[in-house]
């Protein structure tokens, strides 16, 4: 029997091509575009998870600020990590990491460039849960000047060498020799805080990087810092304990905990290890995910039910000669599962080819591996779950149909059914109308980031951040780099070279931040942050930044002073209103006075997603930046190429033994927005797919009302309806329909998106003009796709339909 | 003279042989004439009546109505010509079920340009000429089938035709409801409305002044 029903069901689907490849395309690309979200998505959410990952917490720090404790930082001091663990019996092992960035590796006069490690307790295993491919967990970070790589770099700098017990030097302050004394698998768990090699915490209190921080106070908060809680500890309670607790030494500043594995989506603190993606991004992708694939099914049954007006005389003759209603069942259920298997081996393929293209669009790297597929497996269960729901419906339709009424060619088709199907096609409208609208404003706002004035002007700016290996001292260095100064300035390629700490959009790193202000007027405050940078005077020209009151630096002999500019936050954040009569007034902080010379217009230092904050900007000679404004001719991409070079060579001339890197500040700037660009892409393309299922659902639904409305179009074109008002008849219809579809759409996005925009600090508006653009794109879509059928049925010839057999 | 058909000929190809629908009619109707066309199953009554109707084509032959050649015409042209010459009545009435009686009736008139005063006015009268001034506001499955029909020669007749077709118009009826219709016919005719119809019963068919006998899409 079954093997009769599935020879008839591949039979019918070889001859209704159209509507087999409608059916399967539609289901395919819904479970595909499902699969792919879900992979994005089980990705962002696999950040931090390992075993007892539930137990490990990050501390951080809360700042007063206006009187409420606010997240301020996500590192912590030096001796957070030890006092906690003395104080909190909870609390079982700590971790600390000090991250350094940018470090140069020396093996046999190799230099490997651009490594992020840190500084790890020897506990580092314990907490996070790690295995040592090689080496000794229990020795590999006791001793001072040990080194842990991953496998990964350790493949890179020895081969296939066995690196343990080799030595390889750190390139800063003489070239420190570290010992090699384990290796970490580089494939281990996804992770917020990503480390190419550890060095044991030991050498800090030696390193001569770290030289002017050798002091163990609550001065030194530059550590992040991992708790691993006892498994029956109170989490919500220890926590209160905690922000209670307040250790000599520190002032206006409590520890916090946060679990690990919420860092990566709900934590974007200043000083984040990396920047962090967006829990409101992921969620909306997950919804959307589910309505692909929900469209997708209600299309099935939409189709299918339709379709099934077609069969019902092949019912009509099944039942005469004796088929019975469960047979029938079987029968149309057989068909849906072959349908939904050849949709879903399908999708899989798709999945599998479309990843590496998906991953490109949109900037990923996402992998079909096994681990992956077993974190799709839940969702698996769920698409066979409603693959077999949405089959069972049209099979019921299917074989209820009476025999007689059938085989007379009188099949009324139930109003109950077509008032379902209009449902489920204004309810594949709402979500069309709302995904467009969300792409709309999703890429309003990304290109609001990218166009909205910053206040300075990064173009043609190129920082060069290579490095000088064998460094001796800094006072000699610096003069190297007076002399690199004047040597680019000589370039026909340079307009203006100078120094800075930072510049906007750099990050936060390489950003001071303090407490503690005593301002003109003689009141102090000791409780809000502010953060300060140091540059030379050239600085603000080179930045084309605005002044409102005064101006830079005056060029002084000794490359520094104690002459401030502030940003109008600040000024706002000292309380003063008369902006000119600033100019000269002496502030007071770190124990020193300040003059100011000038008010700068705030310009944003961090990107659009963060608030503008209180800056100072002092006049020191900082060599972590070369800045240099390239020449306005220089705008082709040869003459940008030759000038780079003619960088590169004199950076050489300077520095012979050095590595050479350089940023484009503009392009460095917008790196700010990868993960809402992603995010951006990432609904783009789903939102085109949803379209193109409800399309493909809407077709269906088309063709069934033609066929279910031919008497009354023939009737009417007897009485004589032109073809045009016969496709203004049909049409109204789904006008109706969109526009009921508009009205519960508008609330929907709106809100939607509202929820997405929290996470920018400066938001594009919501114009009307997008929803209305939405509703509109979507009628459009709706009125291609009926049409064509709207426009068959109604040059149909009434004879046939008006037929009297 | 209300329409000319000469050397008439409809075929469909069937297996590569031409299968005759209609053959060499050759049809006169003056205006004022009741004419029945009879004749076996599968004779070509319908097909004739639809080429009469102009909502068929045929194949071969010249069709003049009110000294139009309508095989010269193009289709729009033609469309207008039924609408404002033309009515339809069918054996299956073909009312629309989602609209009422009243609806039903003022359907044909939306297609031609007429005020919605107009309108009322026309379809009131309508009500009243057929006495279903209570049944209005019914739906067409709410009405007998003998109601239905007298609905839908209302409907026919609501654009002042100069002639009505009607496709076996009491084939769905009982006898006194047919009677009934054939009754109104007749009177219609009498008012000097020209009427085709085709039947199947040859008391109906006494109701005409002339009858057409078809076999096998021939006059005979």
């Amino acid at each position: 029997m079954s093997t009769l029903f599935l020879k008839i069901a591949t039979r019918y689907l070889l001859k209704n091509k159209l509507y087999s490849f409608i059916n399967i395309v539609g289901l395919a690309i819904g479970i595909a575009s499902f699969i792919l979200i879900m992979l994005y998505v089980n990705y962002e959410n696999s950040y931090d998870k390992f075993e007892g990952s539930e137990n490990v917490h990050r501390v951080y720090m809360d700042y007063l600020e206006g009187g409420e404790w606010v997240p301020g930082d996500a590192n912590a001091y030096i001796v957070s990590g030890p006092a906690l663990k003395q104080e909190f019996p909870e609390i079982q092992d700590f971790v600390r990491l000090r991250r350094v960035k940018g470090v140069i590796l020396l093996h046999n006069n190799t230099v490997f460039d651009k490594n992020t490690g840190a500084l790890a307790d020897p506990s580092y295993f314990n907490v996070f849960d790690r295995t040592l491919n090689k080496g000794d967990l229990s020795t590999a970070l006791n001793e001072p000047y040990s080194i842990v790589l991953t496998s990964y770099l350790a493949q890179k700098i020895f081969g296939n060498e066995d690196p343990m017990g080799k030595t390889i030097q750190i390139a800063a302050d003489g070239n420190t020799p570290f010992t090699v004394t384990g290796i970490l698998d580089s494939t281990g768990p996804n992770t917020h805080i990503k480390n190419d090699f550890l060095v044991s915490f030991k050498t800090f209190y030696t390193w001569p990087i770290f030289e002017r921080d050798w002091e163990y106070t609550w001065n030194q908060n530059e550590y992040f810092t991992y708790l691993k809680l006892d498994g029956n500890a109170d989490v919500a309670s220890l926590n209160e304990k905690i922000m209670a607790y307040e250790p000599e030494g520190l002032k206006n500043e409590r520890h916090h905990l946060e679990p690990i594995e919420d860092i990566h989506l709900n934590s974007n603190k200043p000083y984040e290890a990396e920047a962090n993606g967006n829990a409101n991004s992921i969620r909306l992708l997950a919804i959307i995910a589910f309505i692909t694939i929900l469209l997708s099914w209600m299309n099935y049954v939409n189709l299918s039910t339709s379709k099934s007006l077609e069969r019902a005389k092949e019912i009509g003759v099944r039942k005469v000669v004796g088929a019975r209603r469960p047979q029938l069942i079987l029968q149309s259920l057989i068909e849906s599962g072959l349908l939904n298997f050849i949709a879903i081996v399908l999708a899989i393929g798709a999945a599998y080819v479309l990843l590496p293209v998906f991953n490109r669009f949109v900037g990923l790297d996402l992998k079909l591996n096994s681990t992956q597929i077993k974190g799709l497996l839940p969702f698996f269960v769920f698409m066979l779950l409603g693959a077999t729901l949405s089959a069972f419906y049209p099979a019921f339709v299917l074989s209820k149909y009476k025999s007689i009424t059938v085989l007379k060619g009188k099949l009324q088709t139930s109003t109950k059914g077509l008032n379902l199907r209009r449902g489920l096609i204004i309810g594949q409208f709402l979500t069309t109308i709302t995904l467009l609208t969300g792409a709309f404003i999703a890429n309003k706002q990304i290109r609001f980031l990218q166009d909205r004035p910053i206040g300075a002007d990064l173009n043609h700016l190129v920082t060069l951040n290579g490095q000088v290996l064998n460094r001796d001292r800094d006072s000699l260095l610096k003069r190297d780099f007076s002399t690199l100064m004047n040597e680019l300035k000589k370039s026909p390629y340079v307009d203006n070279v100078t120094l800075s700490q930072t510049y906007p959009g750099d990050d936060f790193t390489n950003l001071n931040s303090s407490f503690g202000i005593t301002f003109p007027n003689g009141k102090t405050d000791d409780k809000r942050i502010w953060y300060n940078y140091t540059v030379q005077p050239d600085y603000f020209d080179l930045m084309g930044m605005e002044f409102i009151a005064g101006e830079g630096f005056p060029q002084t002999a000794q490359e520094w002073s104690h002459n401030i500019v502030i940003n109008e936050k600040m000024a706002s954040f000292i309380e003063v209103t008369d902006l000119q009569g600033m100019i000269g007034k002496t502030i007071k902080f770190w124990d020193q006075d300040w003059t100011v010379t000038g008010i700068v217009k705030d310009y944003h230092h961090f990107g659009l997603k963060t608030p503008i904050e209180p800056m100072i900007i002092t006049h020191n000679k900082a060599i972590s930046n070369v800045l240099v404004k390239l020449d306005k001719r220089t705008a082709s991409l040869a003459s940008m190429t030759q000038a780079l070079e003619q960088l590169n060579k004199i950076w050489h001339q300077v520095f012979p033994e050095s590595t050479f890197g350089y940023t484009f500040l503009d392009q460095n700037f917008q790196k700010q927005y990868v993960e809402d660009r992603k995010f951006a892409k990432a609904f783009q393309i789903f939102t085109i797919l949803a379209i193109l299922i409800a399309s493909m659902g809407l077709f269906g639904l088309t063709s069934y009302t033609c066929i279910q409305r031919r008497k009354e179009i023939g009737i009417r074109k007897v009485n004589g309806a032109t073809i045009t008002q016969i496709l203004a008849l049909l049409n109204k219809d789904f006008v109706t329909w969109v526009a009921l579809a508009f009205i519960a759409a508008v609330p929907l996005s709106w809100y939607a998106m509202n929820k997405w925009l929290e996470g920018f600090a400066y938001k594009t508006e919501m114009s009307w003009w997008i929803f209305g653009l939405a509703g509109l794109t979507a009628l459009l879509i709706a009125l291609l796709t009926v049409s064509w059928q709207s426009f068959r049925a109604a040059v149909a010839n009434p004879v046939d339909a008006l037929r009297d057999e | 003279m209300l329409l000319q058909l000469n050397n008439i000929f409809k075929w469909v190809q069937q297996g590569g042989q031409r299968v005759f629908l209609l053959k060499d009619i050759n049809l006169q109707v003056e205006e004022g004439e009741f004419i029945s066309v009879m004749g076996p199953s599968g004779s070509g009554k319908s097909t004739l009546l639809n080429v009469i109707g102009m909502l068929d084509d045929f194949d071969e032959g010249e069709y003049e109505f009110l000294d139009e050649p309508v095989h010269q015409l193009k289709e729009k042209h033609r469309a207008n010509l039924y609408k404002q010459y033309i009515g339809f009545v069918f054996q299956a009435y073909h009312l629309i079920d989602e609209l009422t009686v009243y609806e039903n009736l003022e359907m044909p008139l939306l297609y031609k340009k007429h005020s919605g005063s107009e309108r009322k006015a026309m379809v009131a009268d309508m009500l009243d000429r057929f006495n279903i001034v209570g049944k209005k506001d019914l739906f067409p499955t709410q009405l007998s089938g003998g109601q239905q029909q007298l609905v839908g020669v209302a409907r026919a007749l609501i654009s002042k035709p100069k002639l009505i077709l009607a496709d076996e118009p009491t084939g769905n009826l009982n006898s006194a409801q047919g009677e009934e219709i054939m009754t109104l016919f007749k009177a219609l005719n009498d008012e000097g409305v020209t009427i085709i119809q085709v039947t199947h019963s040859e008391k109906n068919a006494e109701y005409g002044k002339r009858i057409v006998n078809l076999l096998d899409g021939r006059m005979v």
